[in-house]
């Protein structure tokens, strides 16, 4: 019960983009299409969670006055070897992702749960801490990109789903679109989580 | 006092050498394992993309004398030379490789690098733009807005430098190819 808290925390309470607010660029600038905002979502996943990993472990050893450049070091290893598998076995995948996969070392959500889960906790709560974070960031990002490929482009995983009468929104699939989207959508977020805690809340006085 | 040991200059930087020296390792182990098999793709993927830019080819062999020039071979003859093209779009620098047959007609391209606008000027890799070029000649490489100019390039919705830079690429290929074959003959 402890633990399905830690990994499901991240994906509607304290959710990366739509409560946390973090990490607002990479899910404007490649949720233009579901492929990309899948595999981008995967990556992240598989980085938050593998560095909250190892930041429990060398938790001990690291000095408090340098333990964010630590950190770092260790984002980055983790993303040059995903970078390096990805090319060497997943060309086409790669070229895709093209400049967001190394900007994935610079994401906000991942140095914070270092810092404010991993750093204090055991490989297991850290693992899950990480694990939920990054499928709620996938579970955001897929969201939003189904949404902007739909109205923008008018296809899905790049299938037309609406015939050739569709005239597409090209809007959203331009950065105005996206911000809009997103505001609307953590305003929606935001406004469930606030009936569901009055239910919570009700609940137990009952 | 215990305390100020801890944090001496010589630890916290022999932590942080350490971190490094460990990540230095691991990214050096896996680029030894994947270097080969990168490279192996890498040319596996240039063989292809020719390969579908001139599929009827047998074989692509480096044109001597020319950087990254190959020519499409069928029969012992040539018929393509698959080329570098390169221009500027709206978001930096458009990379693409340009087949075009030695009498310098376009037979089909494919853009390796971009930055274009995604939904807008990335469209220009896609066929609904990409065919137009086929059989088009140096001359008729010009982007139009008008739908009665069939024999011209029409310019796609939204991304009109877009068009106009793969243009210009198709066409400084085409007449480096034309220059290029013509001398030969």
């Amino acid at each position: 019960m402890k633990y399905w808290k830690i990994f499901s925390k991240g994906i509607l309470d304290e959710n990366p983009i739509f409560i946390l607010a973090l990490s607002l660029c990479p899910a404007l600038a490649v949720t233009t299409t579901v492929i990309n905002g899948l595999t981008m979502g995967l990556t992240v996943m598989f980085v938050i969670t593998s560095n909250n990993v190892v930041v429990s472990i060398v938790r001990r050893w690291v000095n408090p006055k340098v333990r964010v450049p630590v950190y770092i070091t260790s984002i980055a290893t983790i993303v040059t070897v995903a970078q390096l598998v990805l090319q060497a076995y997943f060309p086409v995948l790669y070229k895709a992702l093209g400049i967001y996969l190394a900007l994935v070392v610079v994401f906000a959500i991942i140095l914070a749960r270092a810092e404010v889960f991993a750093s204090k906790n055991g490989v297991i709560p850290s693992f899950l801490d990480g694990f939920g974070m990054g499928f709620g960031f996938l579970v955001a990002m897929v969201s939003i990109s189904i949404i902007r490929e739909l109205i923008g482009a008018g296809t899905l995983c790049g299938v037309p789903v609406f015939g050739d009468g569709y005239d597409p929104m090209l809007m959203m699939v331009l950065p105005p679109g996206a911000f809009m989207l997103i505001g609307y959508m953590v305003a929606g977020v935001k406004t469930w989580n606030k009936k569901r805690e009055e239910k919570r809340l009700k609940e137990g006085e009952a | 006092m215990a305390n100020e040991e801890k944090n001496s200059i010589f630890k916290v930087a022999f932590n942080l050498i350490a971190a490094c020296f460990i990540s230095g390792c691991v990214i050096g182990v896996v680029y030894f394992i994947t270097a080969p098999v990168a490279a192996q793709k890498a040319e596996i993927m240039k063989q292809e993309s020719m390969k579908s830019l001139v599929p009827e080819a047998e074989s692509f062999q480096e044109v001597q004398g020319k950087d990254k020039w190959f020519a499409a071979q069928k029969g012992g003859k040539t018929i393509a030379y698959v080329v570098p093209g390169e221009s500027k779009g709206y978001g930096g620098a458009i990379k693409m490789l340009v087949a075009v047959t030695p009498d310098g007609k376009v037979i089909d391209y494919s853009i390796l690098v971009h930055n274009e606008t995604p939904g807008l000027g990335d469209n220009a890799s896609k066929p609904a733009f990409r065919d137009q070029f086929k059989g088009k000649s140096s001359e008729q490489l010009v982007v139009v807005k008008d739908k009665s100019k069939a024999e011209n390039i029409q310019a796609m919705t939204g991304a009109t430098i877009s068009s106009r830079a793969v243009t210009k690429a198709v066409k400084g290929s085409v007449d480096e190819v034309a220059a290029f074959a013509g001398g030969k003959k």
